[in-house]
Formats: C-alpha cells, structure tokens, sequence
C-alpha cells in the first residue's frame, strides 16, 4: 500500500515534459513572484515587516507547483514568501498578490468590486481583465507573454507600480462610461 | 517476489524522476535570473499554438531586445547591431557603415539578408543595404534577431551568411504619446514623438515622426570629411483583430534626406514604403499569411550615378501540423523590381532601365523524434531569377536537446548569391571604351556550410556556442578579357573559397540588478582564384573582416532611480586593408525620476579622440568620441 502511493506521488513528476522553452505557467508564476518587488503597497498592508509577502490564487489553480517552486527560500528583504490557494471571496484575509484564475472569468467584475481598494495587486490571465479593472493582466501574444497595466485600478488602491515595470507594460484604462 | 518487483519499479522511478525534478528547479532558477525584459521575450509553450520557431531552429541565433537597444544608447539601427557579436559591423563615415556575417565584409557586402517588419531592405542593385536611409523609432522596435550562417531556405534570397530581422512592436503595444529629443557632439541633434491610439476596441494605431542631424567624420589629415547629413522621416502602423480569425496589420513609412559630398552638389535621398498583412488562423493546427509590400527609393548622388527603385512584393505563406509529427511550413513569393539608373561620366548600368522579377517557393517539414527531444528538420528553397533561371537551396538540420538546459544542433545547407545589376550590367567609366564592361557570364555565388552549436543554461548562466565551415564556389572575380593585357575587365566566377571559425555568447545576472553579457567571435576566410582565371585580388574586395572580435555589455540598476550601461569592444585588425585593431567604449547613465521620464547622458567611443573601423589607408574616416544628451517622455 504504502509503495503503491509512493508511486503515485512520484508519477507527476515523471510527467513533467522537459523543453528548451518554458511552459506559459512557470513564466507567470516567475512573474508573480517578480512583481513583489516592483510594487509597494501602503505600510497598513504590512504593519510588521517579518510578515510573509501573501501570493493568493483564487479559482481553479493552473500554476501548479510552479508558484511553489518558484518562492521556496526566496524572501522579500525580511519577508518570507507564503501560498495561498482560496476557494471563495470570503477567505481572503491578508494577502498582497492576487492571482485570479480564468475559471472565475465570469465573476471578475463582481470580485473587483467586492476588493474594492484593499491594497491587493490584482492579477490574472482572464479576458480584459485590466480593461474591467484589475490591475494586471497577462496577455499571450505571438507566444510572447505581454502585460497590461490599469494605473489608475492601481492608483485606487494605493498600490504603487514600480516605472520599471510600467515601462515594459501597455498602460490600459476602465472605458467611462 | 511481486513485493521485489514493486520495489525494483520504486526504484527504478525514483532515479528517473528525481533528475526531473531537479531540473524543473533549474530551470524556474533560470528563469528568476531574467529580466522584466527577458522574461516579455521568452516563448512560451500554450496550449492552443506552438511557439514561434525562431529561437528553437537549429542555427546561430542572437536577439538583440528592445532594452539592449535602449541600454546602448544607440540611435541608428547599424549602431544597435553592433549589439550582435555574430556580426561584423563598421563604421565607414558619418553615414556609411560595412555589415556582414561569416566574414565577407565590405562596403557592399552582398550576403546577407536584412528585413525590417516582413519587409527586404536590400537593394536589388548590388545584392547590399543603404544602411543610411534604413531607419526606424528605435524604441519601438521589439527586437532583432540576428541569424549568422545560411537562411536561405526559410528566409528567402541572399540569407547567404545571415539575416537581419528588425521586428517593430505591434501597436497594441505603444500606446500614448513618447516625445524624444537631444544630442550635442556628433549626433548634432535628434527629435522624436510617436503617438499610439485605439480605433475602436479592436483597432491599434501609432504614427511617429523623427529628424536628426549628424556632424561630419574626419580625413586622415584631420580635415573635415564633408559628410555631415540631416534626414526627416515618418510612419504609421495599424494592427487590426478584426475577428479571432483574421488579423490584419497596415503599416508605411517615409523619409526624406540630404547629406554632403567632397565632390559639388549634395547627395539627395528619399523614398518609402506601404506594407499590408493578413493572419488568418483556419484551426488550432494551422494558420495562413499573406502580406505584400511597395516600397520605393530615389538615390541621386551628383557626379556618381542617380537611382529610382520601385519594388513590388507579395508573400503567402501556410504553416500547418500534418498529422501527429509533421510540423510544415511552406509558401510562394512573388517579387517584381522597376530600376531606372540615371548614368554619369564615372560609371554607368546598362541598361540603364530593367524590371526584372522572382518566382519563389520553399517548403519546410520540422519532426520530432524521440519524444520531443530531438527535432529533425529539412526543407528547400527553389527559387527563379531572370538573370539565372532556376536556383534550389536546401537544408537539413538536427536540434537534439539532450537535458532541459543543453542542446546540441547540426545542420548543413546549401545557398546561392544570385547576380544584382553590380554582377552583370555595370561599365566603367560611363562610356566606351570601358575599363570594366560588365560581367555578361557572372552566374550565381554558391555555398555549402556545416554547422554544429551548443547552448547551455545553467541557473542564472546562459552560454552558446556556434562553430562553422563553408566552401564557396564561384564567387565573383574581375578576369582580363584579353591577358595579358590588363585592361579590359570583365566581372565573372574565377574564385573559390572557405571561411572557418567560431562565435561564443555568454550572459550572466549577477545579482538582480547586474546583468552581463559577452560575445567573442572568431574567424578566417580563405579566397583563392581558380584555375584559369586572371583575378590577383585574392578576395581583398569580397571580405574584409577582423579575425577576431570581443563584445562585453554591463548593465546596472543603481540606487536613486539611476542605470549605468557600458558597452566596451575590441576589434581586431583588418588585414586586407591594414585597419589596426582598436578597442572602444560606449557608456549610458540614465535617471528615471518619475516613470514618464527618461533623461540619459551617453558617452560613445570614448577611449580615443578618434579612430578608424574600415577601408585603405587614403580613403580611410576617422569617427570621432561622440557625446549628447537625451530625454524621453511617455505621456
């Protein structure tokens, strides 16, 4: 019995199917933990400054293990790096990164909404997720990862963009309607 | 018994899969090295499409990015190229530059390929590139990727030893305002603004305008060399997601330019281009291009010769997965060329007006074997020119990627330099009698090379290395037509040759805010005449490149939102033409106080007052330090 969940353990591991290119979710994940360090959020976010940097996901996870693999051991000045996978709206308590998955594509707006300012970076791969307010999307273009930033969904929630980043970003705004 | 076997099978998984994991952890390593920039540039792997296939084609490849290119302080596009150390770039005067790969350098090296968006830049007359009038806003370009070796068969005519792609970013991309300008010493002065908008949810546009003006280079003697120029140029680019079927892409530029001469009068040069393209994904396994071009030139230079140039050009490609393993890509070309020269006392082209044209197809199948570890690939170009009918240039090449970090490739392949009108139609001096009457036999250059390169990544560490060898046959000669009289001459195929060497790239983040790269390129070119021939030049006119080169790039973000760039070079001498070797150093400190605003100070040649890269003792230019300042803002 016990051999038997060895091999079960270690199947998925076997199955990782090496390339000399990087599959889409390790770069985001690569991303994610990147984008710690080009952004600053306001001090109420972090009153003690050994707290874990928070890279939430919420919805169906595509990042696998490689979030987990890519923060291991990595820390933020003092900060340690911590996962954490939430299944509702309502379990997100401190959290700085915000990865929302595209099984939520639906809801996006509604989950926007209900943040409303909390200093969390907001970020996903989902349709126009900029364009409706969150504050990074991944945009995969000619195989190419491209970023798009809404400052101003930024700006609202007091989370502050590094221009090294911006530079690299297309900056989007929410149409007014 | 059954207990044992499970045992050996635990084993036997255990040992396979830990490698795996470790180099799973290799690899995110590797990729936390990266930069934000690096990392916009790898490709990755979705599940809908298969990535690009540039960087995974069994050949020398170099990409230069948009930061390189920023981080140089460049402000042409030869001054970013030398950024590639799998090419060799001079300097000739304040407008002139010598560009080739594999050696074969010269003022009209005429084997390589050089597209800008899809688009040949290389004149038709002497296979070579105007380098002064090919221009683009620099910080829109997205990156070029530089391709040393034989491209022929994908890429398209004369991808003899290399080709030069400039890819400018798709609309989507740049938008708002960008307002550049500066300058001071040698760049006299030079002003930018592009500005980037939607037209309607789907539709991105951009239009750019820029000028500059640039000081002259020096004599020998130290006096003037009367090459000061000053050019205008604008454009547009419009990408349209019309459908998730059908992407459609409009883009044109245009310029305008004078620039001095010794001799009376000014050198005058215009010209511009409209291109459009149409993607058209039929499934996830398959997607058709079209684009097609015009693009016109006007050259006068008062007392040499005039030119007006109409190119006309339509490209469809298809690049579909056949089957389980069959990864194809294969397509036609059409290209027609309207030349009228405007002869001259100094020379002429007879006749002066031709219009010529191309007939091209190629076909290219990549298959994994293996698994997905070793990819064979094969393909042929066949190809047909007025001058000399039908041309094949096949290939065939091997990528094996033998760990997650390491892959070996081989490949072979054969190319051709078909005849320009330099070859065949080109008198000296402009009436009879001729020194030079033309080259009425000149065939097609060919060559064959052998390839094998390696590339490593480890952790934050990425090496490659390219080594190579070509025979050439045939390469052009001047040949007496009545020896031993040494004139008349005619130009023909009296010399063969080889070329032999190695490039090695390395790049290297020290530290999350130190990133380094070098290059060292070595080589040797070999031309002989054949038997029969009458030629004594022994290649001094067809290759003129250093035996040895050295790139080293430092790149540093600094505290207080400053960034210092160096870029420091070492050439060796040119023998042919006895250049002695000489080492320079470009520098950039940039301070970026707010993200809209870039102000840089840039510092380029800075070890010597001046200097010579190219050409004989008498014609020789001295490129003097250079120094200005710029700023940039993105509204």
């Amino acid at each position: 019995m016990a051999f038997l969940r060895a091999i079960t353990v270690l199947m998925p591991t076997l199955l990782v199917v090496q390339s000399p290119r990087a599959s889409e979710y390790q770069v985001k994940a690569v991303f994610l933990f990147n984008f710690a360090q080009f952004v600053e959020w306001p001090t109420v976010a972090t009153p003690d400054p050994q707290l874990p940097v928070i890279i939430g996901i919420l919805g169906e996870d595509p990042l696998g293990t490689f979030l987990d693999e890519t923060v291991r051991g990595e820390r933020l000045g003092l900060r340690p790096f911590e996962i954490r996978r939430y299944r509702d709206l309502t379990d997100i308590k401190a959290c700085n990164i915000l990865f929302i998955s595209r099984s939520e594509n639906e809801r996006v707006t509604d989950i926007l909404a209900a943040l409303g300012k909390r200093p969390i970076l907001t970020v996903s791969d989902g349709d126009d997720f900029a364009k409706r307010g969150g504050m990074i999307e991944f945009v995969t273009d000619k195989n190419r990862i491209r970023l798009r930033i809404n400052l101003e969904a930024a700006q609202a929630a007091n989370v502050t963009i590094s221009s090294k980043l911006l530079r690299v970003a297309e900056i989007v705004r929410t149409p007014r309607r | 018994m059954t207990r044992a076997r499970t045992l050996f099978l635990i084993l036997v998984l255990a040992l396979t899969a830990l490698p795996a994991r470790a180099q799973q952890r290799d690899s995110v390593e590797a990729l936390k090295r990266l930069t934000l920039d690096q990392l916009l540039n790898i490709e990755v792997v979705s599940v809908a499409g298969r990535p690009a296939r540039l960087s995974e084609t069994a050949s020398a490849i170099q990409v230069i990015t948009q930061d390189d290119i920023r981080a140089s302080g460049a402000t042409s596009l030869p001054e970013a190229l030398r950024l590639a150390s799998n090419l060799q770039v001079a300097q000739l005067d304040a407008r002139q530059w010598a560009i080739g790969a594999r050696g074969f350098n010269s003022t009209s090296a005429n084997k390589l390929l050089v597209l800008i968006d899809g688009r040949t830049v290389y004149t038709p007359l002497f296979s070579g590139v105007f380098w002064d009038v090919q221009d683009v806003l620099l910080s829109d370009v997205d990156r070029i990727e530089v391709i040393s070796g034989p491209g022929a068969t994908l890429w398209g005519a004369n991808a003899v030893n290399g080709v030069i792609n400039v890819i400018t970013k798709d609309a989507k991309n740049t938008g708002g305002l960008l307002v550049t300008g500066g300058g001071c010493s040698e760049l006299r002065g030079l002003g930018s603004a592009r500005y980037g908008g939607g037209l309607g949810a789907h539709a991105k546009y951009r239009i750019y305008g820029k000028a500059f003006s640039r000081d002259p280079t020096l004599l020998p003697n130290g006096q003037d060399a009367t090459d000061a120029w000053h050019m205008g140029q604008g454009g547009f680019r419009l990408d349209w997601d019309a459908s998730a079927s059908n992407r459609l892409g409009l883009q044109g530029d245009w310029y305008d330019g004078r620039i001095a001469q010794p001799s009376p009068g000014h050198i005058a040069v215009s010209g511009g281009n409209v291109m459009a393209k149409w993607a058209h994904p039929i499934s996830a396994k398959s997607e058709v291009t079209l684009q097609a071009y015009y693009d016109r030139t006007h050259r006068d230079i008062p007392g040499t010769f005039g030119e007006d140039l109409d190119i006309y050009d339509v490209d469809l490609r298809h690049h579909a997965v056949l089957g389980a393993r069959h990864d194809v890509v294969w397509g036609v070309d059409y290209r027609l060329i309207n030349d009228h020269v405007t002869n001259t006392a100094a020379l002429a082209f007879l006749p002066p007006h031709v219009a010529r044209q191309w007939f091209t197809a190629f076909v290219q199948d990549e298959i994994p074997l293996h698994g997905e570890r070793l990819h064979v690939t094969v393909g042929t170009k066949i190809e047909h020119n007025d001058y000399t009918g039908f041309e094949i240039q096949p290939s065939g090449r091997v990528n094996w990627t033998f760990s997650p970090s390491r892959t070996l490739w081989a490949a072979i392949s054969r190319a051709v330099r078909t005849p320009s009108r330099i070859d065949r139609e080109f008198f000296v001096p402009g009436q009879a009698p001729y020194f030079l009457a033309g080259g009425p036999g000149f065939r097609s250059e060919k060559e064959l090379a052998y390839e094998l390169g390696y590339r490593h990544q480890q952790g934050a560490l990425v090496l490659a290395f390219a080594s190579f060898y070509s025979r050439y046959d045939d390469l052009r000669s001047l040949e007496q037509v009545n020896p031993p009289n040494p004139t008349p001459i005619v130009i023909g195929n009296g010399q063969d040759g080889e070329s032999y060497g190695g490039e090695a790239t390395a790049s290297y983040r020290i530290t999350h805010d130190w990133h380094v790269r070098a290059g060292y390129t070595e080589l040797r070119v070999h031309i002989w005449p054949n038997a029969g021939s009458t030629d004594t030049s022994r290649g001094a006119t067809e290759s003129q490149a250093p035996d040895r080169q050295l790139f080293l790039q430092s790149s540093s973000d600094l505290p207080a939102h400053l960034r210092l760039d160096g870029v420091f070079r070492y050439l060796g001498e040119i023998a042919k033409q006895r250049v002695p070797a000489y080492a320079e150093l470009n520098a950039r400190l940039s301070w970026q106080p707010v993200a809209a605003l870039d102000l840089s100070i840039v510092g380029q040649n800075l070890l010597h007052k001046q200097h010579a890269e190219f050409g004989t003792p008498t014609a020789r230019r001295q490129i003097e330090r250079g120094v200005y300042g710029m700023a940039q803002w993105h509204f």
